[in-house]
């Protein structure tokens, strides 16, 4: 049978080498740092995850990570935004009609918006109140495995 | 030794798959082996058509001879169908297994060829894992059957019927570890008589570091990516990533893809996105050079052969830390570094372009390791020992 194992690392890591498992726990440790002061507590990052969340369904820390990013996200932006226009001359009297449809509709999307964003907080409450539950049952169960375990080895 | 590599279409430079590039390659080594090589292809020239667009005939090429056999017709719509529901996760049963296995690319001449000795074949390599022509050359000649499965971590490797084609044959040839790990995870009790893990060999190169900038005159920091642009390579999450990398630091990176498939940009980040398509190797490999990191996020490959031209272009990687192989790689080498979320790859593509000193060595510790693993002469000898075996 021919065989051959190409699991050990191609160079040893001496004075000159970088230990690549050494730097990714370093930068881990830095990242767990910063996401506890709130650094990445921002709707840009948790817009950045919609795609690689689904590549993290099946992480232990999968429903952590996916609560942070929809806390972020949850709430629909209903204020006034700025109206711009790029098309050179026409711009002044397209950014005139734009703001006047926006007034006619702003209080339709703002009522429309504000039950979404009430919906959506509840949901998220919903979610965050299971999660927990479903973490103090696993606990719990395995508190219980533990103990069975040990009375079983006597 | 007379030898048989099956691969379903015949490859051309730039226009085929990874696997038939590494059942080529194969060839090619046979040769300079001092072995006698047919090389058994389909007259089709189109993945997606499977169409009879070649006449089926016989001819030299690379002191090989190439045999062409056409196609068996198709139901295309019943294969989509099965493999729709394949994809969904869904359980097929056995009768809908085989018919999944019939509706896809299949070439009957072809196995009566190889059924009927005529060939006078020692060894039939052929791949990858998941063709019904591959699963039914292994069902005709089982006891001379290599196989390169080129597996990934998807529900069609849990096709049963592939497996009982699987479990007989002579052995296989793998790219990498985590795939031979993965092949007795989906097969338990597996024990063919070869079981080498051989991979490509890669001819090593030097290119500038500076000559992407002088002739394209990109001259911001960038990060590059090439191969095909798809979901399942993970090009979403580079492209959500880099824009928010940009947008929460201010840096100005850059991000430049080589190769095809259509990619949908954000508009903040459209204007750093070069687009080359295809080029050819000598700019793509200087394209490499010049990047601060080659980013692979795919997290379904059997062997990532662009991770290793980018060490070779003394380029480090960035990789997602879901794909098993891609990590593999970067654990192996010592040649790159690996994320699970954004925050991971904001701090890791920060490192690397704030101390260069670290990417660098990143790269020469990657390069190192290609030049010892993926040598051709290297190569070669793994592959003359499993055929010998």
């Amino acid at each position: 049978m021919t065989t051959e194992r190409q699991t050990a690392p191609a160079i040893s890591i001496g004075a000159d080498g970088i230990d690549v498992h050494a730097l990714v726990e370093r930068i881990l440790d830095t990242v767990a740092d910063k996401r506890a002061a709130g650094v990445y507590d921002d709707e840009v990052v948790a817009r950045a995850e919609r795609n690689n969340l689904l590549l993290l369904q099946d992480d232990a820390q999968f429903m952590e990570q996916y609560l942070a990013c929809l806390r972020q996200i949850v709430p629909v932006d209903i204020n006034d935004f700025d109206i711009v226009e790029r098309r050179g001359a026409l711009a002044p009297v397209l950014v005139r009609l734009k703001k006047a449809i926006w007034k006619l509709l702003k209080f339709y999307t703002y009522r429309l918006w504000s039950q979404q964003n009430q919906t959506n907080a509840v949901l998220l409450a919903a979610i965050e109140i299971m999660q927990r539950r479903h973490k103090a049952e696993i606990s719990e169960l395995n508190e219980r495995v533990e103990a069975l375990e040990k009375l079983v080895k006597g | 030794m007379k030898i048989a590599v099956v691969s379903a279409r015949l490859h051309e430079a730039g226009t085929v798959g990874g696997a038939e590039t590494l059942l080529y390659a194969f060839a090619l080594d046979a040769v300079r082996l001092g072995h006698e090589v047919d090389l058994l292809c389909t007259c089709a020239t189109d993945h997606r058509t499977w169409e009879n667009s070649q006449p089926p005939g016989v001819f030299a090429r690379d002191g090989m001879t190439v045999r062409r056999f056409p196609v068996d017709s198709r139901d295309i719509g019943r294969f989509a169908r099965l493999q729709i529901d394949l994809s969904r996760g869904w359980r097929l049963s056995r009768d809908e297994q085989e018919e999944w296995l019939r509706q896809g690319v299949n070439s009957t001449p072809l196995v009566e060829w190889l059924r009927s000795g005529k060939g006078g074949y020692d060894r039939v390599i052929t791949g990858p894992y998941l063709f019904g022509l591959v699963a039914e050359v292994c069902r005709a000649v089982p006891d001379k059957v290599l196989l390169a499965p080129c597996f990934h971590d998807e529900v069609f490797a849990r096709v049963e019927a592939l497996h009982d084609a699987f479990r007989g044959i002579r052995g296989f040839l793998f790219n990498t570890d985590p795939e031979r790990e993965l092949a007795h995870r989906l097969m338990p009790g597996l024990s063919p008589k070869v079981e080498a893990v051989v991979a490509m060999g890669i001819e090593p190169f030097e290119v500038s570091k500076t000559a992407f900038a002088r002739r394209t005159g990109i001259t911001a920091p960038y990060v590059i990516y090439s191969g095909r642009r798809e979901e399942g390579k993970g090009t979403p999450i580079l492209i959500d990533f880099l824009n928010a990398y940009r947008r929460r630091t201010g840096r100005d990176v850059h991000l430049v893809l080589t190769g095809s498939g259509d990619v949908a940009l954000p508009p903040s980040l459209a204007p750093a996105v070069h687009d080359l398509g295809f080029v050819s190797e000598e700019e793509k490999r200087e394209a490499m050079a010049g990047a601060v990191a080659f980013v692979h996020p795919s997290v379904n490959e059997s062997l990532s052969i662009v991770v290793l031209e980018s060490w070779l272009a003394r380029t480090p990687v960035l990789v997602h830390a879901k794909g098993v192989v891609l990590k593999w790689q970067c654990e192996s080498s010592c040649g790159g570094l690996w994320f699970k979320s954004y925050p991971e790859f904001e701090e890791e593509l920060t490192t690397l372009l704030d101390d260069p000193g670290t990417a660098a060595k990143l790269a020469e510790q990657g390069r190192r390791y290609v030049l010892r693993r993926y040598a051709p002469d290297a190569v070669r000898e793994r592959f003359r020992a499993a055929l010998e075996a």
